[in-house]
């Protein structure tokens, strides 16, 4: 009844979804922040030109979707995505 | 995990169904996370109705809907059958204006709700309107259910409800929605007046009992579960007579419950219980109580047989 999350020290799990995302998205530039299982991340790439908001975040969550999967998946929530064009 | 064409089907069923959708953590009376509240606070706002889906209540469809949306968080906003966004999305556009185009709708027409405000409420309200120099009497209710009666400047969406002669009572779209069937009393007590407010449309919370409170329930056998939530190791040191202790099957048990079964939950010093006891209400226990310091305030006030530790 407890939420379990993977205690792996936030910046290890940080540097993991920037990892992820630089493999789908080699140009882009990742902030990401957060810990205890909760991230924000704002990613910059030239991917997301001519994209709508939606279809830019899917291109971020499709990228991450391996650290999110099942209940005890290490990351519990991005609190905030954003994307942007350089 | 791939869709199967069964699941598919359905929640094309739903999307197609109703203007908007939205598919959250709870209910839009009672989110469970913080992001579907957010989201229901903005659409609450917007339009009079919309549609709901509780994703914990169908773990198929919380599932489904992830690779349905090729999104994989919560809550999922839909309209005209096409996914909107999530809550990042949501409040980007709302924050833009954007949204009432991006889900079709017109500007809302809400309902007004139905506000009881017996006789000494609105004299009280009726006073302090004497000196309240052009502006109107609001309320508030927040999608936590806090409550804000205040006077105010008047909005153009506001809707306005004639609570008694010559006495009107201004509300945001959403309060409106979560306001319908209040009663507003004024009672006086020994440290002065105050407004109270009986909401029928509030979510159930934890009710605090104190040890008396609880020798009474157990003596008029009052049916209910005592929930002892402390660990094994604790039990050895001392324990109520009739308390069960919180394991999986326990567990288990309750959900498989009617949800308007007596749960009282307990500890040492009812802190621990605390936590317990709001997990159970956000299952929908609508009667679940609290033992007011725990096993130790029981020892004191009760039953001086059981051991302090």
């Amino acid at each position: 009844m407890s939420h379990h999350h993977h205690d792996a020290p936030a910046g290890d799990m940080c540097a993991a979804l920037r990892a992820s995302i630089l493999t789908a998205l080699p140009d882009a530039q990742v902030e990401a922040t957060g810990g205890g299982g909760h991230y924000t991340l704002v990613v910059t790439s030239t991917a997301f030109a001519g994209k709508g908001m939606v279809d830019s975040q899917r291109l971020v969550y499709g990228a991450i979707a391996h650290l999110m999967k099942g209940d005890n998946a290490p990351v519990h929530a991005i609190d905030s995505l954003r994307t942007r064009t350089p | 995990m791939a869709l199967s064409e069964a699941l598919r089907a359905h929640l094309r069923s739903i999307v197609d169904a109703h203007h908007v959708v939205l598919f959250m953590k709870g209910t839009r009376l009672s989110p469970q996370c913080g992001f579907s509240a957010t989201v229901v606070g903005i659409l609450d706002a917007m339009l009079p109705a919309y549609h709901t889906v509780d994703v914990l209540a169908d773990p198929a469809v919380r599932d489904g809907l992830k690779d349905f949306s090729e999104w994989p968080t919560f809550p999922q906003l839909y309209a005209r059958g096409a996914f909107v966004g999530g809550a990042d999305i949501v409040k980007e556009l709302h924050a833009r204006g954007e949204l009432q185009a991006a889900l079709g709708v017109a500007e809302a027409t809400v309902k007004a709700p139905a506000l009881h405000v017996t006789a000494k409420a609105a004299a009280v309200f009726r006073e302090a309107a004497a000196d309240a120099d052009g502006l109107v009497l609001r309320l508030e209710v927040s999608s936590g259910f806090r409550y804000d009666l205040s006077f105010g400047d008047a909005t153009p969406l506001d809707v306005v409800v004639t609570v008694a002669d010559g006495l009107r009572m201004y509300l945001d779209p959403g309060s409106a929605y979560r306001a319908d069937g209040t009663t507003i009393d004024y009672v006086v007590g020994a440290q002065g007046g105050g407004f109270t407010l009986s909401n029928p449309n509030e979510p159930a919370k934890v009710k605090q009992l104190s040890p008396l409170q609880l020798e009474a329930m157990l003596k008029e056998g009052k049916p209910l579960t005592l929930v002892d939530v402390r660990t094994t190791t604790e039990r050895d040191l001392a324990v109520i007579e009739g308390s069960r202790l919180l394991d999986a099957a326990l567990e288990h048990e309750l959900l498989a419950m009617d949800r308007g079964a007596a749960l009282v939950f307990q500890c040492h010093h009812g802190v621990r219980s605390l936590a317990a006891a709001e997990h159970f209400v956000g299952h929908g226990f609508r009667e679940v109580y609290n033992l007011q310091g725990g096993i130790d305030g029981w020892s004191v006030t009760v039953d001086p047989d059981v051991p302090r530790y």
